[in-house]
């Protein structure tokens, strides 16, 4: 059985106020077509999610941060070739187009998700006080916006599963040790058939010494990439306290996303080797552009 | 066939960062069925069986609908269908097709056929959209882009269930139903749904009506006579204003006359599409 946090996310539908603005500059800021689990959790905390968001944009919104991300997919593929390989797309019998969307789908996770463990990763530390070292140097404004031709972030909604996905969405959470299907599982319940037989793949490596060193590995480096980004500004414990919230639920919390991303991180890389190039995983599914001055200066 | 499994038989197209399911099926001379608002390709699944003897059948979902690309970033106007249709007839080498439309479907028709004649081989407009007969309240109230917070997915697959089922002379299954709503069952599919509704836009067709008497592909206007949504009228209308048009009321079917007297339908099309 899952087991239900006493959390409740918000939902994109759900949220009002603050939670609705910074949703949207989320989505804006980390380029991506939805909002992930981590997000949707922290705003179960309405004054923790503005405070900590508002501190964290700033850094996020940078070439520096989108490179951090980036450097923990290219760890993360490199760590995955030492691990066995699945079929899932032939074995699922999917069609040409719901193949197209399974890769397009797998392209936005393998995407997201490392940023996501930088971002959870740097929250984490704010929280616990630590000091930044060897900074990196102050970074350049990407474009924001989530690109084109990404795929939107739907899932299949918590309540509205067949018994089927419910039983695979189980069989995953006790696995993995989740309270919450992330939403990359979610997003894969689109195509039952191909969960399925992604997950029975998966299953086996998730449990070997291999693939958990693996993932303590990449959390290890999102952790020093998080380290070397600007401090956010204002988030602090106290900071939080201050706004009423519990800093200890919250701070528990991000440690179990830090804990939960990495292997997630692994799944997807490895699920996205059955229709990508070992080269064509490495690189970024939606490379960054620098944004452009508004006024390049040298007019009269 | 199930939804599922219809959906498993698509193919896809992108058409730059979008991309565009379909399905084709069968073997001779192209033609293309296109669904209206809140359906997708499925709609056709037993028309599709009865043309395929003799024809190429291809079903897309529109852009927005379905299992087409469903972000939340595009237009999703009669217009631009068109457009993205045409597009789409580019990638698959289709010069020129038969063309069959149903409610926006039905204005994608007329629009293909008055702006770009040389796509269109024979034309056939079923309970379609046309004139300002359309958009219906429902849709209406349904685009109001603050629905999309004020109703859950599952809220509004059961609200679009029950007013679907008033545009059958006798409602089907369940399970079909179920099928053609099943892609708007998400908050992604919901939203969706509720910018095509918010797309749709009378002057599309009313800029079109002084080009109706030009359309000069054979016409077939097919229309269930007990629609609520798409009054039997304006079929007539439309039958009066496009040359040589041959209009068929439909006894005993109301807006998804294709589902309601399915063997009329097929056997209809066949006549017209020489089948």
């Amino acid at each position: 059985m899952l087991k239900h946090s006493s959390l409740k996310p918000i939902s994109e539908q759900e949220a009002k106020g603050e939670i609705d603005r910074v949703y949207h500059e989320i989505m804006q800021t980390m380029r991506v077509t939805g909002v992930n689990l981590n997000f949707r959790t922290w705003a179960s905390w309405e004054n923790f999610l503005p405070l900590m968001w508002d501190a964290m944009r700033p850094i996020v919104g940078t070439l520096a941060f989108e490179q951090a991300g980036d450097e923990v997919r290219k760890r993360t593929v490199s760590e995955v070739r030492a691990l066995p390989t699945v079929s899932a797309f032939h074995s699922a019998g999917l069609g040409e187009s719901q193949a197209f969307q399974v890769h397009a789908a797998l392209r936005l996770y393998h995407y997201i998700n490392p940023k996501l463990l930088v971002f959870t990763s740097a929250v984490r530390l704010a929280l616990m006080g630590h000091a930044v070292s060897h900074a990196l140097e102050p970074s350049e404004p990407i474009v924001l916006g989530p690109p084109d031709g990404m795929f939107p972030m739907e899932m299949v909604e918590e309540g509205e599963e067949e018994k089927r996905i419910k039983a695979i969405f189980e069989d995953i959470a006790s696995t993995l040790s989740l309270a919450t299907i992330n939403s990359d599982y979610r997003t894969l319940a689109l195509w039952p058939e191909y969960l399925d037989q992604a997950w029975r793949a998966l299953k086996p490596i998730t449990q070997t010494v291999e693939y958990n060193s693996a993932a303590d590995r990449i959390r290890e480096l999102a952790r020093d990439f998080a380290q070397r980004l600007p401090a956010p500004a204002g988030l602090t414990s106290a900071a939080v306290k201050d706004t009423g919230e519990n800093v200890d639920q919250i701070l528990k919390t991000t440690s179990n996303f830090e804990r939960i991303l990495p292997p997630l991180i692994l799944n997807i890389a490895i699920l996205t080797g059955e229709c990508e190039t070992d080269y064509s995983r490495l690189v970024s599914p939606f490379p960054a552009e620098l944004r452009k001055p508004l006024f390049s200066g040298g007019g009269r | 066939m199930n939804w599922r499994a219809f959906q498993a038989i698509q193919k896809v197209t992108e058409l730059g960062p979008r991309f565009l399911s379909y399905v084709d099926e069968g073997e001779g001379d192209p033609v293309i069925l296109m669904h209206g608002i809140p359906t997708w390709g499925f709609l056709f699944r037993d028309l599709i069986e009865s043309l395929t003897a003799k024809r190429r059948v291809l079903a897309p979902d529109l852009l927005g609908f379905g299992f087409s690309d469903k972000r939340d970033c595009f237009d999703r106007s009669i217009g631009r269908q068109t457009e993205a249709l045409i597009a789409w007839m580019d990638k698959l080498r289709l010069d020129r097709a038969d063309i069959v439309g149903h409610d926006i479907g039905g204005g994608i028709a007329l629009r293909l056929a008055a702006l770009h004649p040389a796509r269109v081989g024979r034309l056939c407009v079923m309970n379609g959209v046309s004139y300002d007969a359309w958009p219906i309240e429902l849709m209406l109230q349904f685009g109001h882009p603050e629905n999309r917070r004020k109703m859950s997915a599952g809220e509004a697959s059961t609200m679009l269930k029950r007013a679907l089922k008033s545009g059958f002379a006798v409602a089907p299954e369940d399970e079909f139903l179920d099928g053609l709503l099943a892609p708007y069952g998400t908050e992604t599919g919901k939203t969706s749904l509720i910018r095509n509704a918010a797309a749709l836009n009378t002057n599309l067709t009313t800029e079109i009506t002084h080009l109706l008497p030009q359309i000069s592909a054979p016409t077939l206007i097919l229309w269930g006579q007990e629609d609520s949504f798409q009054l039997a009228k304006f079929g007539k209308r439309l039958a009066s204003d496009i040359p040589g048009a041959k209009f068929v009321p439909i006894e005993k079917a109301k807006h998804f006359v294709m589902i309601d007297q399915h063997e009329i339908v097929a056997r209809e099309l066949q006549a017209f599409l020489y089948i």
